[in-house]
C-alpha cells in the first residue's frame, strides 16, 4: 500500500510542483477575492452592461476566429495538399504575422492607411479590430489545419474519389476529418483574440479585456478586475471544456511521419489564381506592416538603426537566453502533461495548464507578485525564475497539446510490443517514445521559444529590477522615442525572431532528414 | 551525467545572476526610459551604487509599476518611485505605500511642488501644451484657451489622449478643480459634441499631429519638444496665458521614498541626487523639462517656469477630484 502511494507521488511529482508553483498563487488570489466578495459586493461588477460587453466581445472574437480559421484552412489545403510551386516559401512568409506584436501590427496598419489614403477613420472601428486580428491569427489556423490535412490517410481520399466528384469528396470526407483541427483552431484563436486588449484599445473599441485592463490601470481596482477576469476565465473554460474532445483530438501543430501517406493533388491550369491570392495575402499580412516599419525606420532625420541596435543589444542576449530556457522547460512540461493526458488518461496537468493559458496576463502577474513576494520565496521573486514561471503559465498548454497530439499518433502497439519483450518502462520511453516524438518536441520548442521571446503581458509585471528584456525595452522606449527609433527597434526584434525561425527550420531539416535516412 | 550537471548548473546561473548586491537601489520608474535611464546611469557611475530599475511609462498607463507597488505593499522591493506627475504618488500615499523624506536637497524645492508631509517631492516640471501642424493651421487661428475648443471653427480638428490615463487625466482633473464640477462636465460634453478625437496616448496625439492627420492636439512639453525635433511642420503654444486666463497646467516629476524599503539609505541618496540643479539641467536638455530650482541653467529652446502663467491648483486636492470624477470620465470616454 505504502509503496503504491510512493509510486503515485513520484509519478505525480511534477504535477504537484506545477500545482504549487503556478496554480496555488492563482488560487490564493481567488481565495482572497472570495473572502472579500461579501465586502465588495462582487455581483455589482457584473451588471447588465458587463454581461452585454462580454457577449459583444465574444461575437467580435468569434468573427475573428471564424475568418482566420477559414483563411488558414484554405491556405493549409493549398500549401500542404498540393504541389503548388513555392509553397515552402509561402508557408515561411505567411507565419511572419505571428511574430509581430498585435499592437505594432495595428499601428503599422493605421499608419499605412494614412500614407495611402490620408485617412484612418476606417481603422477605428470594430471592422478594423477584426481585420487586424484575423491577419495576425490566421497563420495559427494554417498550421493547425494544415497539419491535420497531412494526417488524412490517402486511402480514404482515393476511395472517395472513386465513387464521387472531387468537390463532394472534400465536403464529405476531408472536411469532416479535419473538423477537430478546425474546432481547435477556432477556439484557440477565439481565446487569443478575446485575451488581447492592445488592438481594440488602440482602435478605441471597448471589449471585455479592455474593460479589465482599465479597471487595473486607471482605477487600480483589483476586486472589479478580478471579478471580471473570473467571468472571462469562466466563459473561456466553458467554451474550451465543452469542446475538449475536439481540442484533444485535433492534430494541433503536430508533425507526423504519417504525413508521408497523405494524398497530394496536382494543380490544374488555374495556378496563377492561387499565386495571386497568396501574393495578396502575403502583401496584406506581412509585406505591408514590414514595409511601413522599414519606411518609418528610414524616414527620420537620421538613420537610427545603429542607435536602436545599441539600445536593444543588452536586452537581446538576455531575452534569447531566457526564451531558450523557457522553451526547454515548457517542452519538458508539455511532454509530461501530454503523456499523462494521452497515455495515462489523466487530464489534471493539462487542465491546470489550460486554466493558466486563458488567465489574463495581468492577473497571472499579480498572483505571482502576491505569492512570491514573501521572505521565504523572495529568492524566486528576485530572480529570472519568476519570468520563466510566467512563460510556463502562458504557453505550457500549447506545448502540452502539441506533444500530446504527437503521442496520439504513435501506435500504442509499439510500446506494448516493447513491454511484452520485457523492456523497462524507462527504456521504453527513451528508446521508443522519445525518438518518435522528437518532431513534435522540436515544434513545441520552436513555437514556445518564439512566443517567450515576445512575451510582454506577464513579463512586465514581474521581471526583476535591473533586468533588460527585449519586449519590455521596446515597449518602454517606444513611448517618447522618435518614430524612426521605435520602428527600427520593432524591425530588429522581428528580424531576430525570423533569424531564429530560419535557423530552427534549417536545423529541423537536417535533424529529421538524418532521422528519416536512418 | 556530466551533461545533466552542466545543464542544471547553467540553468541556475541565470537564477543567481540577479542576486542582490550590497550597494544597490531599486527604483520603479514611470518616466519615459529614454530620458530617465541616462540620469540613473550617471548616478550609478558617480556614486558606485548600482541602480536596479523597473521601467514603465505613463504613455502605456503605468500599469506595470503601479500594480507592482500596490501588490508589493506588505513586502516592499522598491526603494524609490519616480513618477512623471504627482497623481500616481498620491494614489500610493492613499494606500499607505510611501514614507516621508526630508533633507537639505528637498528644501531646495518650492513648497508648492511638494507634498505637505514630504511624501512626494517634485522636481523638473513639464507643462500641458497645444501642439499643432503648421501646414494645417496658422498660429493666429489657434485657440488661446482650453475653453475655446468648443468653438465651431475647431470642429473635428483636434485630439486629446484618453482622459482616463496619463497626464491627460491630470489636466482634466485640474480643469474640474478650477471650473467646478458642472461647468467642467459641460465643457467635456461640448468638446465631444465638437468632434474631439480621442487618441490612445499623448504619443499618439503627437504622431497624428506630426503626420498631418489632425490640425492640433493637447499633449506635454516633452512630446512637443520631441515633435519639433522630428518635424519642421510642428510647433507648440501654451494655452490660457492671457491676464484673465486660468494658466497652463504644470506637472512636476515626483519622487517618493517607499515605506519599509530594503535599501532606504541608498534610496535617499538617489532622491537627493535627483533633486539637484545638475539633474534638472540634464532633463532640461534631454526632454525640455523646466527646472524648479532657481538658477538652474536652461537651454535657449526651453522656457523658464517664470515665463509661463501656471494654473493655480493644489496637487493633492486635484488627486482627490480625480478619484471622484474617474467613473464619469470613463463613461464620457466610452460614449
Amino acid at each position: 500500500m505504502g509503496r503504491a502511494i510512493n509510486k503515485y507521488v513520484i509519478h505525480n511529482l511534477l504535477t504537484l510542483v506545477l500545482l504549487l508553483l503556478l496554480l496555488v498563487p492563482v488560487l490564493m488570489v481567488l481565495v482572497q477575492w472570495l473572502l472579500n466578495a461579501g465586502k465588495i459586493n462582487a455581483i455589482s461588477f457584473l451588471d447588465r452592461g458587463a454581461l452585454l460587453l462580454i457577449v459583444n466581445s465574444l461575437l467580435l472574437s468569434a468573427t475573428v476566429a471564424l475568418l482566420a480559421t477559414l483563411i488558414g484552412t484554405a491556405c493549409g489545403f493549398f500549401l500542404y495538399k498540393t504541389h503548388l510551386k513555392g509553397r515552402r516559401l509561402y508557408l515561411l512568409l505567411l507565419i511572419v504575422p505571428i511574430l509581430i506584436s498585435p499592437y505594432i501590427f495595428a499601428v503599422a496598419w493605421k499608419d499605412l492607411l494614412f500614407l495611402l489614403f490620408g485617412s484612418t477613420a476606417s481603422a477605428f472601428s470594430t471592422a478594423g479590430v477584426i481585420a487586424v486580428h484575423t491577419l495576425i491569427y490566421f497563420p495559427l489556423a494554417l498550421l493547425i489545419t494544415g497539419n491535420a490535412l497531412t494526417n488524412i490517410s490517402s486511402s480514404l481520399e482515393e476511395a472517395g474519389l472513386m465513387v464521387t466528384s472531387f468537390r463532394k469528396m472534400i465536403f464529405k470526407i476531408v472536411l469532416p476529418l479535419i473538423r477537430p483541427a478546425f474546432m481547435s483552431s477556432f477556439l484557440l484563436i477565439l481565446v487569443f483574440s478575446l485575451g488581447d486588449f492592445s488592438v481594440p484599445a488602440f482602435f478605441g473599441i471597448k471589449t471585455f479585456t479592455v474593460e479589465i485592463f482599465t479597471q487595473f490601470s486607471a482605477f487600480y481596482n483589483y476586486d472589479a478586475a478580478i471579478t471580471k477576469s473570473l467571468l472571462l476565465v469562466g466563459v473561456c473554460l466553458i467554451l474550451l471544456l465543452s469542446e475538449a474532445r475536439y481540442l484533444s483530438g485535433a492534430a494541433f501543430f503536430s508533425i507526423s511521419t504519417r504525413g508521408s501517406n497523405s494524398k497530394i493533388y496536382e494543380m490544374s491550369g488555374i495556378g496563377y489564381v492561387h499565386h495571386t491570392s497568396f501574393a495578396i495575402l502575403i502583401i496584406l499580412s506581412m509585406l505591408m506592416p514590414v514595409f511601413i516599419l522599414l519606411y518609418q525606420s528610414l524616414s527620420g532625420r537620421e538613420i537610427v538603426i545603429d542607435s536602436a541596435w545599441k539600445l536593444l543589444k543588452p536586452a537581446v542576449f538576455q531575452s534569447i537566453k531566457l526564451a531558450f530556457w523557457g522553451a526547454l522547460l515548457i517542452s519538458i512540461i508539455g511532454l509530461y502533461a501530454g503523456y499523462w493526458q494521452e497515455r495515462l488518461k489523466s487530464p489534471f496537468t493539462n487542465v491546470l495548464l489550460l486554466i493558466l493559458f486563458i488567465l489574463p496576463s495581468t492577473i497571472l502577474g499579480i498572483a505571482f507578485i502576491r505569492f512570491y513576494n514573501q521572505p521565504e520565496t523572495g529568492f524566486i521573486y528576485s530572480s529570472l525564475f519568476i519570468v520563466l514561471l510566467g512563460y510556463i503559465g502562458k504557453y505550457g498548454f500549447i506545448a502540452s497539446r502539441i506533444t500530446g497530439n504527437g503521442i496520439r499518433q504513435i501506435p500504442v502497439s509499439l510500446e506494448e510490443a516493447a513491454e511484452v519483450s520485457g523492456v523497462r518502462p524507462v527504456n521504453k520511453f527513451i528508446k521508443i517514445l522519445l525518438p518518435l516524438l522528437s518532431p513534435s518536441l522540436f515544434v513545441s520548442f520552436v513555437l514556445t521559444f518564439v512566443l517567450c521571446l515576445g512575451e510582454l503581458g506577464t513579463t512586465i509585471m514581474v521581471y526583476p529590477p535591473g533586468t533588460e528584456l527585449m519586449p519590455v525595452k521596446i515597449f518602454t522606449i517606444s513611448a517618447n522615442a522618435p518614430q524612426a527609433l521605435t520602428s527600427s527597434m520593432a524591425l530588429i526584434s522581428l528580424l531576430i525572431t525570423f533569424f531564429f525561425i530560419i535557423l530552427f527550420f534549417m536545423a529541423g531539416r537536417v535533424m529529421f532528414k538524418k532521422n528519416s535516412d536512418e | 551525467m556530466k551533461t545533466y550537471c552542466l545543464v542544471i548548473l547553467t540553468f541556475f546561473s541565470i537564477i543567481t545572476s540577479c542576486k542582490p548586491t550590497a550597494e544597490e537601489v531599486v527604483v520603479y520608474n514611470s518616466v519615459d526610459q529614454v530620458f530617465s535611464e541616462p540620469v540613473l546611469k550617471d548616478f550609478e557611475r558617480e556614486t558606485g551604487v548600482k541602480v536596479k530599475a523597473v521601467y514603465d511609462t505613463e504613455e502605456t498607463k503605468s500599469t506595470g509599476v503601479m500594480n507592482r507597488l500596490i501588490a508589493e505593499k506588505d513586502n516592499a522591493q522598491c526603494d524609490v518611485f519616480w513618477s512623471g506627475d504627482p497623481l500616481r504618488n498620491n494614489i500610493l500615499i492613499s494606500r499607505g505605500i510611501t514614507a516621508p523624506y526630508q533633507s537639505e536637497e528637498t528644501a531646495l524645492i518650492p513648497a508648492y511642488f511638494k507634498d505637505k508631509e514630504n511624501q512626494w517631492i517634485g522636481f523638473s516640471a513639464r507643462a500641458r501644451v497645444l501642439i499643432y501642424n503648421k501646414r494645417l493651421i496658422q498660429k493666429d487661428d489657434l485657440p488661446k484657451s482650453l475653453l475655446d475648443l468648443i468653438k465651431p471653427a475647431y470642429k473635428g480638428k483636434f485630439t486629446i489622449a484618453n482622459p482616463l490615463f496619463g497626464t491627460t487625466t491630470f489636466q482634466i482633473a485640474s480643469l474640474f478643480a478650477i471650473l467646478g464640477d458642472s461647468r467642467a462636465r459641460e465643457w467635456m460634453q461640448d468638446i465631444k459634441a465638437n468632434g474631439v478625437i480621442i487618441a490612445t496616448s499623448n504619443g499618439d496625439v503627437k504622431k497624428r499631429v506630426m503626420q498631418g492627420e489632425i490640425a492640433f492636439g493637447l499633449t506635454d512639453t516633452d512630446d512637443a519638444f520631441e515633435a519639433e525635433k522630428e518635424s519642421d511642420d510642428v510647433a507648440y503654444i501654451f494655452l490660457d496665458q492671457q491676464n484673465s486666463g486660468m494658466g497652463t497646467l504644470i506637472m512636476p516629476n515626483a519622487l517618493s521614498l517607499i515605506k519599509n524599503s530594503p535599501n532606504s539609505e541608498n534610496g535617499k541618496k538617489l532622491i537627493d541626487y535627483l533633486l539637484s540643479k545638475e539633474t534638472e539641467a540634464k532633463l532640461a536638455v534631454s526632454s525640455a523639462q523646466m527646472p524648479l530650482i532657481r538658477g538652474t541653467p536652461l537651454p535657449t529652446n526651453v522656457p523658464s517656469l517664470d515665463a509661463i502663467k501656471p494654473m493655480k491648483i493644489d496637487y493633492n486636492e486635484t488627486s482627490k477630484v480625480l478619484e471622484e470624477i474617474q467613473p464619469w470620465l470613463k463613461q464620457w470616454a466610452e460614449q
